[in-house]
């Protein structure tokens, strides 16, 4: 062989030089297997590392609908007008050129063509120092940049646009292979002329970026809740990007307890960048997964009509709550509470005024008064320590004489019933504080409990929006230690060592109204994939999922039933005046209801204020709808929260009758 | 008829005189680096040509294949004539060589191409690399020189005469500076002493000084406090920092301020660029590459487009082709210098032994250089890679070289 020869050749100078060639060979061969074979791997690595930039690219958020489909949040297309900084580079370059400075030489061309006479002075590029070429070099890019975005400025006729040099540096040192937005959700009128004038510029294009909207406001603002910027990676996904798109992270109500199957899977998109670190290319290698669409059993109608009669009856900045429950299912078909945010201005950054509204010590926005705040029920609790007394063996005919007040002890407790004879239905129309207490001290506080502990007071409901408290609510064990009956008699009045939430009302007038079943309320209806064609199935909450029983006999309810329709048509009772021109409304739905007004007292016993309520279900042959209205403030229950009950019933007395908006697409039976 | 024609052939062919014939091996050896080298100068250059619009004559590709169709008819001609003959002219075409190389020197004649070396001369249309042609003449003189019987050598002067000649050139292209072309001169020289029979015992003490100067300056240009460093060329200075993996900062004088360290520690970065880039490219070939075209080191620009036609078209070369690709290039080269050293030991003449032994050993010093850089095994010097690396100088010295190779074994002994 060829190699062998010249090694064997008996020519010892030849050899030496054949056997230093081949070793010489050797090492390189060597020195390849090294690099290419054993450190392939790494500098493949390599290679990815210094030309991939990853990019984490948020799914397309869920929506958020009402039982009927009707849109209460949706990731809608916004439109950034940005620059790509890739198309620039030669311009940058270009811009550069002209403004480095040149120096003049003379005789400097090769000596052929001095001798001919050619090309005695010409001019050549300055020698600069790195410092100064790295000055020059940005000073071109703010030249071009700074003239296409006064250009697009004068296009759109935005005069606001201007050129800010830091932002552009800091985009360009940081986010070099991306586009830099420089008009963030352009109106479509902007996106209009921007494109008619075709664009302006190669450099300039159209950014869409999903955005959420909030159509109807503050409309069940405090179950939908709002986002929060996060780009961070979720559970599960790549923890390492180099750039992250705008992202945003559910916080409060749905939004927040239902993140992670409205967020989807965000995907992962690599940009292929130069040695400048332009963007050069891009694939993607995990395309996000879309969100899912939380259905919620609320129909906006009847969540509009809550809180319109809220704001109409006691003011835009009332603070209360108002709970729509079917009483069958549990569905809940509206939660309010006021005052409300709008959750739009959450995006993309609270404002500072609207934070400090959001934290005012007295309206506080924030918390959801439905679900998670503790109120005295006050009078509307009657209504246990009735069916309890009945449970004892109440003769509900049994007339007790009202003196206008009564003794605890030595304690004195006004009665704002007038003096008189009283049997249960006058007792609970006119709310009589002695006849409750009376009868309530004689049946003992046990039934009460045992009646609290079927309804589940001082328990939660593990709602989703993660708003909630349990309230408080007597057991056997604080009752066997240091309860006095003062503290039963506070009790029958649904004062003293007592709180709820409105929503745990709604449970309970629920139970009244549908013969004694305690349901669990439902929020939630379903959720289903984003695209109608997935064959993904949707994820179904049942309805009508029953907690507990009261236990009490039918008739009992019967004579409880009677006492509140009473409370609203006869006209002795406390709601009366609020329901008498509608009562003269044809077709108007027989409401059961039971006003409340606690005092709400400091650590010294001092009244600081009052929450008024107002309990009621409708209609009272079949009752359908539970209706629980709080507010605080001044007033009574009757005068104030009855009328918004009112307005409420005879909004879905309308709404019964008209059909539901896209009825056919997701009805709910 | 038959029998009469089979006895005719048979009788005449021990008889008639061996046929002058060409290393058809070496031949097709060197078309495979040419085809190879037309190849990737495309894959390396053509975006950026084609890009920048210029005409299809401007293409470097276009010009490369130019010049090896050139060169293979310098190549031809250097064949033709017999390398006895051609010994003739060799003072004059070395003196004529070194006079270039003093020419290049002068500022006005030689032009650095913006480098900051002077090593071209300008002639219009083309630049024109003197030193490319110093070698080619070097060999020539120093075999026609060693040629004489070893006896000979063994006098001091003729044997510092024969040093004399190499060192001329090397100091000349050392001015320009050009470190890798003057360093490739120093094994060819001393090969060709080593093969022509000069005292063993002069060489080694050579060797040895030579070595032991270097080492010398080495442990100076690498360890040696501020006030003790000899004078070099900074890029010069910082390749073999590079080379060696020293920490820029650590030569810093002790009082040196964050900023100055700073600006140590880029200037760090910027030198060990280009290597790091090219042994990047080299490792991210694998075992298959990445396909003609496909390579992203020099489509991105990491390797910058200006070395990657040149000095680091291997690593192209390497990264679209892998580990495949760049071991067949060696395996080309490795036909190239073996059929060379046959045509030495067949040569007629000490004459064709000495001139086949210094275009081996040039091309050989050439290549390992070449591609120890881009593996990062030698330190950054700008020698081209014979045959393949962009550069019409480089391409003709190269095809002519080859030519000489064969000149010598068409004229082979019996």
């Amino acid at each position: 062989m060829l190699i062998f020869d010249q090694l064997k050749r008996n020519d010892p100078p030849l050899r030496w030089l054949a056997a230093v060639v081949l070793g010489g060979l050797g090492v390189l061969l060597a020195g390849l297997w090294w690099v290419q074979i054993v450190q392939g791997r790494e500098h493949q690595t390599r290679v990815e590392n210094q030309t991939f930039r990853t990019v984490r690219v948020p799914a397309v958020r869920g929506k958020i609908l009402d039982r009927h489909g009707r849109v209460l949040a949706e990731s809608r297309p916004a439109y950034n007008i940005s620059l790509y900084l890739e198309d620039l580079s030669g311009a940058f370059k270009d811009a550069y050129r002209r403004l480095r400075p040149v120096v003049t030489v003379t005789n400097d061309g090769p000596f052929w063509k001095r001798w001919l006479g050619a090309g005695q002075t010409r001019v050549r590029p300055a020698r600069l120092k790195r410092a100064e070429v790295q000055e020059l070099e940005w000073r071109a890019r703010y030249q071009v940049a700074g003239q296409i975005v006064t250009q697009l400025a004068a296009q759109l006729e935005m005069p606001e646009l201007t050129f800010n040099p830091e932002e552009f540096r800091r985009h360009y040192v940081n986010r070099r292979a991306l586009p830099w937005p420089l008009v963030r959700g352009a109106t479509p009128q902007q996106v209009a002329r921007f494109l008619e004038q075709n664009g302006g510029g190669p450099a300039l294009d159209l950014e869409v970026l999903p955005l959420r909207v909030y159509p109807l406001g503050e409309t069940a603002a405090h179950v939908l809740g709002h986002l929060t910027r996060d780009d961070r990676s979720a559970e599960g996904e790549l923890a390492d990007y180099f750039y992250r798109l705008p992202d945003y992270r559910g916080v409060l109500g749905v939004e927040g307890g239902f993140d992670a199957v409205l967020r989807g899977r965000a995907g992962a998109k690599a940009v292929v960048v130069n040695h400048l670190g332009y963007r050069q290319d891009e694939h993607v290698w995990q395309p996000a997964e879309p969100g899912r669409n939380v259905v919620l059993t609320l129909d906006a109608r009847v969540q509009q009509a809550a809180e319109r009669a809220l704001r109409r009856r006691v003011g835009p900045e009332a603070r209360g709550a108002v709970v729509v429950m079917h009483v069958q299912t549990g569905d809940v078909l509206a939660l309010v509470s006021s005052p409300a945010f709008d959750p739009n201005r959450f995006i993309p950054q609270i404002g500072l005024e609207d934070y400090a509204r959001l934290n005012d010590p007295v309206l506080r926005p924030q918390i959801n008064r439905a679900t998670q705040e503790n109120y005295a029920p006050g009078s509307i609790f009657k209504t246990v320590v009735g069916l309890a007394c009945l449970g004892a063996g109440l003769n509900p005919d049994e007339k007790i004489f009202n003196p206008g007040h009564i003794y605890i002890g030595r304690r004195y407790i006004h009665d704002t019933a007038p003096a008189g004879d009283y049997d249960f239905r006058r007792a609970l129309l006119r709310s009589s504080n002695t006849y409750f207490i009376t009868n309530g001290l004689r049946c003992g506080v046990t039934r009460i409990l045992e009646l609290g502990r079927r309804l589940h007071l001082g328990e939660r409901f593990e709602l989703p929006t993660r708003q909630e408290t349990a309230g408080f609510f007597p057991t056997p064990r604080t009752v066997s230690r240091g309860w006095f009956d003062g503290d039963t008699a506070n009790l029958c009045i649904g004062q003293g060592r007592i709180a709820v939430t409105p929503l745990q009302m709604a449970v309970m007038t629920a139970a009244f109204a549908n013969g004694g079943t305690v349901l669990w309320p439902r929020l939630v209806a379903r959720i289903e994939p984003q695209d109608p064609l997935s064959e993904e199935p949707a994820l179904e909450f049942p309805a009508r999922r029953v907690r507990d029983h009261l236990g009490v006999p039918e008739r009992h309810l019967t004579i409880l039933r009677e006492a509140m329709l009473a409370d609203t048509e006869d006209p002795e009772g406390t709601a009366w005046a609020a329901f008498r021109d509608y009562y003269r409304q044809p077709g108007a739905l027989r409401v059961c209801g039971k006003t409340g007004t606690a005092q709400v007292t400091d650590p010294h016993n001092r009244v600081i204020g009052r929450n008024l309520w107002f309990i009621a279900f409708a209609p009272y042959e079949s009752p359908r709808y539970a209706v629980v209205v709080l507010v605080e403030g001044n007033g009574s229950g009757g005068t104030t929260c009855a009328p918004v009950a009112r307005d409420i019933f005879e909004a879905l007395q309308k709404i019964e009758t008209a059909p539901p908006p896209g009825a056919t697409l997701t009805s709910i039976p | 008829m038959t029998s009469n024609a089979l006895a005719q052939v048979t009788f005449e062919t021990p008889l008639r005189v061996r046929r002058r014939e060409l290393d058809r091996p070496q031949i097709a050896a060197v078309l495979g680096l040419v085809t190879f080298g037309a190849l990737f100068v495309w894959s390396a250059t053509h975006a950026g040509d084609a890009g920048s619009g210029l005409a299809w004559f401007e293409w470097r590709w276009v010009r490369q294949c130019v010049w090896y169709a050139l060169g293979a008819a310098a190549a031809v001609a250097v064949c033709a004539v017999d390398y006895r003959t051609l010994a003739r002219w060799s003072y004059v075409a070395y003196w004529l060589a070194m006079l270039l190389l003093g020419l290049v020197l002068v500022p006005g004649i030689g032009t650095s191409h913006g480098w900051g070396a002077l090593r071209w001369i300008d002639l219009g249309p083309v630049q024109f690399q003197p030193s490319e042609f110093a070698k080619l003449a070097f060999i020539l003189a120093a075999a026609n020189y060693l040629s004489r019987p070893p006896e000979e050598l063994r006098q001091a002067r003729v044997f510092w005469t024969g040093i004399g000649l190499m060192v001329l050139p090397f100091g000349l292209i050392l001015k320009e500076p050009d470190l890798g072309s003057a360093l490739v001169l120093l094994p060819t020289g001393l090969a060709m002493m080593f093969v022509a029979g000069a005292p063993r015992k002069y060489l080694f003490r050579l060797v040895g000084g030579v070595g032991a100067l270097a080492a010398l300056l080495l442990v100076d240009v690498l360890f040696a406090p501020p006030g003790w460093r000899i004078k070099l060329e900074e890029y010069q200075r910082d390749r073999l920092l590079v080379y060696f993996g020293r920490d820029f900062t650590s030569l810093a004088p002790p009082n040196a301020t964050a900023a100055e360290l700073e600006r140590l520690r880029e200037r760090q970065r910027d030198r060990s660029y280009n290597v790091r880039q090219a042994s990047i490219a080299v490792g991210s070939g694998g075992l298959t590459g990445k396909g003609l075209g496909r390579g992203t080191q020099k489509a991105l620009g990491f390797l910058p487009p200006s070395v990657a036609h040149n000095d680091f078209i291997f690593s192209v070369l390497a990264e679209e082709t892998g580990f495949v690709g760049s071991v067949s290039v060696l395996a080309l080269y490795a036909v190239v210098l073996f059929t060379g050293l046959r045509t030495a030991g067949q040569a007629r003449d000490r004459l064709g032994r000495l001139l086949a032994v210094g275009v081996v050993t040039l091309l050989f010093s050439q290549v390992f250089i070449n591609i120890g850089m881009n593996i990062r095994l030698m330190p950054v010097t700008g020698v081209p890679l014979p045959l393949l690396s962009y550069g019409g100088s480089s391409v003709l010295g190269s095809l002519i070289a080859i030519g000489i190779l064969q000149n010598v074994y068409l004229r082979r002994k019996g």
